[in-house]
C-alpha cells in the first residue's frame, strides 16, 4: 500500500514538473520562390515553445539536409547564439547556421541533439527535429523518411500550409509505424509575425495532445499562423548512464510546419 | 527594371496554373548555362521548347529539353539572360539569370 501511495506521488510530482521540451528547428523561411533570398537561416533550439523557455543545448551530434536523396552534412557551419525567453534571467545556448539553396527541390533539415539530462523525469531526452523546405516549384521528397531512429513522415504537403488546414502525419520507430503513439503539439509563441504572445488559459492548452490510429497515423488542425511542432516520443531501447546508473531515454520524433492566415 | 516588371508580371500571371504547373530553373558553372525543366512532383519536361531572351529582349537561342528535361549552352556575355519554357498546353514559365550569378 506504501509502494503504491508513493508511485502515485512520484508520478503526480513527474506529471507537474514535465513541461514538454521540443527539439526546435525553424527557418527563415519555408518556401523560397525565385523572388526570396535564396540564403535561409536556421535556428536550433531546445525550448518550450509555447511558454519560451529556452533550454541549454550542447552542440548537436547531427546537422544535414536531404534533398533529392542526397545528404549533406552541416554540422561545420553551425555556430552557437545566447538567448533567452522575457521571463527569464539568464541567457541559454542555441545553434544558427546560414544554407544557400542552389537547386529546386525539397530540402528535408533535420537535426539529432546530444541527449539532454532531466533530472526531473530521471532521463535522457534526445530529440529528432525535422523541418521541410520547399525550393523553386519542385515539390518531390516531403514525404520521404530521412532514416531517423523514429521521426514523423508528412502524410499533409509540409508547407502552403493556411490556419486552420489540417496536418496529418504518421509515427515511425526505426521505420516501422507506431501504433496509437502519443503526439505532443505546441505553437511556438516566438513565430515571427506572431502579433499577440499567446497565454493559454490552462495547463492543458500549453501542450495538445493526439493519439495516433493503429498505423501511428494522426492529424490536427492548426488554429493560428505561425510555426507548430508535433512531437511524438518513445522510450529507447538502450540506456545513457548518469552518474555511474543506466538511464532511460526519451527519443522524440519532432516535425515542424508553418501556417499562415487566408487573407 | 521594365523587363523585371514584365517578368515579375509573367511570373505572377503563371504560378495560379497548378495541376501542370511547369518549371525551369538554371545556373551558370564553367561557362555553361545549365536549365532545367520540371513539374511539381519532379518529372521533367520532355521536349520542352526553351527560349533564351537577353536584357535588350532579344531572344538569343532557342533549344529543347531532353529526357531529363535538361538543356545546355555556352554562357553569353550579355547581362542578364531570361529563360522560357514552353511544355505546350499553355504551359509556360520563366527564370531570371541574373549576370552577378554567373560569376560564383
Amino acid at each position: 500500500m506504501r509502494i503504491i501511495l508513493l508511485c502515485l506521488l512520484l508520478s503526480l510530482l513527474v506529471a507537474s514538473t514535465s513541461f514538454a521540451h521540443f527539439g526546435v528547428i525553424i527557418p527563415s523561411d519555408d518556401i523560397v520562390s525565385q523572388s526570396d533570398p535564396q540564403t535561409l537561416s536556421l535556428q536550433l533550439k531546445f525550448i518550450h515553445p509555447m511558454e519560451q523557455h529556452y533550454m541549454e543545448m550542447a552542440k548537436p551530434e547531427a546537422f544535414a539536409v536531404v534533398s533529392r536523396g542526397q545528404v549533406t552534412d552541416l554540422l561545420g557551419a553551425i555556430v552557437a547564439r545566447r538567448g533567452r525567453s522575457a521571463g527569464q534571467d539568464r541567457d541559454f545556448t542555441y545553434w544558427a547556421s546560414d544554407y544557400r539553396i542552389r537547386k529546386p527541390g525539397d530540402y528535408t533539415f533535420y537535426v539529432v541533439p546530444q541527449p539532454y539530462w532531466e533530472p526531473a523525469e530521471d532521463l535522457f531526452i534526445v530529440h529528432y527535429a525535422k523541418v521541410c523546405v520547399s525550393a523553386l516549384g519542385r515539390e518531390d521528397g516531403w514525404d520521404q523518411p530521412v532514416g531517423l531512429e523514429t521521426e514523423i513522415i508528412p502524410l499533409t504537403r509540409p508547407y502552403g500550409l493556411w490556419t486552420n488546414n489540417l496536418f496529418s502525419g504518421q509515427v515511425l520507430l526505426k521505420g516501422q509505424p507506431v501504433p496509437h503513439a502519443e503526439i505532443e503539439v505546441e505553437y511556438l509563441n516566438e513565430s515571427v509575425g506572431n502579433s499577440t504572445i499567446i497565454t493559454p488559459p490552462a495547463d492543458p492548452y500549453v501542450t495538445q495532445v493526439i493519439k495516433a490510429d493503429v498505423n501511428g497515423v494522426f492529424h490536427y488542425a492548426m488554429p493560428r499562423s505561425g510555426w507548430w511542432g508535433f512531437s511524438a516520443l518513445s522510450q529507447a531501447d538502450w540506456t545513457l548512464p548518469h552518474q555511474g546508473v543506466e538511464k532511460s531515454v526519451e527519443i522524440g520524433a519532432v516535425y515542424w510546419v508553418h501556417t499562415r492566415d487566408m487573407r | 527594371m521594365k523587363l523585371l516588371l514584365v517578368a515579375l508580371l509573367l511570373f505572377c500571371s503563371s504560378s495560379p496554373v497548378l495541376a501542370h504547373k511547369v518549371n525551369i530553373f538554371a545556373y551558370v558553372e564553367g561557362g555553361v548555362v545549365y536549365s532545367e525543366s520540371y513539374f511539381p512532383d519532379g518529372r521533367p519536361v520532355v521536349e520542352g521548347k526553351v527560349r533564351v531572351i537577353d536584357s535588350h529582349e532579344q531572344l538569343l537561342l532557342e533549344g529543347q529539353t531532353d529526357p531529363a528535361g535538361l538543356f545546355q549552352f555556352e554562357a553569353p556575355d550579355r547581362g542578364d539572360l531570361m529563360l522560357e519554357i514552353d511544355a505546350g498546353m499553355g504551359h509556360k514559365n520563366k527564370f531570371l539569370l541574373k549576370k552577378a550569378a554567373s560569376k560564383e
